[in-house]
């Protein structure tokens, strides 16, 4: 039986061949990475192989931290609004504080951040 | 400013399409579901709001590494940059299991990746390898 994990980089847009047990896409990431800013001219091939890493635990975190809302609303289904939630709760996501406003979650109503 | 973005990428008036400036959401809700009970759902816009966060991540932190390497003048942004600047940012628990995994990952693929992503992608301007046609699987 074909191994999804295995060749997910083929099926996904990934690069010619195969590109490894990556969950995530590495052409997709150096596009990415590349639109970032004008002064990221070259990157090296380990580059987006560590962000495939980095970006699973990303979102790893950022799932647990949200699920935790669920949970506290006695809820079953992952919201949006659940994510926003743990992005203000966590000070190292302070980046995405506009992101998840823009995708039109509702701003709390008292904001509580804690330390992470 | 050339932009190094292939044809590929743009639509005719310049804007990126959506799906080139993220993840694939099916990717996405993969991990995202393996890190959450059997029983748990995700609505449709958690995941693309997911998907959102996980592009803002990448351009976050490779700004900063970009940023490192302008300052010690150096053109390419590298593996080691990425850990530093996740790091420098506060993702520093990450550090551990990344380098356990680019280690292991060294030792299974070793430049097969390198040259294949060369010979792949012609647009792209990474430094020239060291090693060049290829080379003996270990």
């Amino acid at each position: 039986m074909r191994q999804a994990g295995m060749y997910s980089g083929i099926l996904n847009g990934g690069m010619s061949g195969r590109t490894g047990p990556h969950l995530l896409p590495l052409a997709r990431i150096k596009k990415i990475m590349k639109r970032s800013g004008e002064d990221v001219k070259m990157i090296s091939g380990e580059a987006p192989i560590i962000f495939s890493k980095a970006c699973e635990l990303f979102i790893e975190e950022l799932t647990q931290r949200s699920w935790k809302v669920t949970l506290q609303g006695k809820r079953r289904t992952l919201h949006k609004e659940d994510v926003a939630s743990a992005v203000i709760a966590t000070d190292v996501f302070d980046f995405l504080v506009n992101v998840v406003s823009e995708s039109g979650a509702n701003s709390e109503d008292t904001p509580v951040v804690m330390e992470r | 400013m050339v932009d190094t973005l292939g044809a590929s990428a743009s639509t005719d008036d310049g804007s990126v399409k959506e799906q080139d400036r993220l993840l694939p959401i099916a990717n996405v809700s993969r991990i995202m579901k393996q890190t959450l009970p059997t029983n748990a759902k995700i609505s449709k816009e958690a995941k693309e709001t997911m998907q959102e966060c996980v592009s803002e991540f990448i351009s976050f932190v490779t700004g900063e590494a970009s940023e490192k390497c302008k300052k010690e003048r150096r053109k390419t942004v590298n593996g080691d940059d990425v850990c530093w600047a996740l790091a420098a940012l506060g993702f520093d628990d990450y550090a551990g299991p990344l380098k356990r995994y680019l280690q292991r990952y060294r030792e299974l693929e070793g430049d097969r990746v390198l040259n294949q992503e060369k010979a792949g992608n012609a647009e792209e301007n990474d430094e020239p390898s060291l090693y060049r046609g290829s080379q003996p699987r270990n």
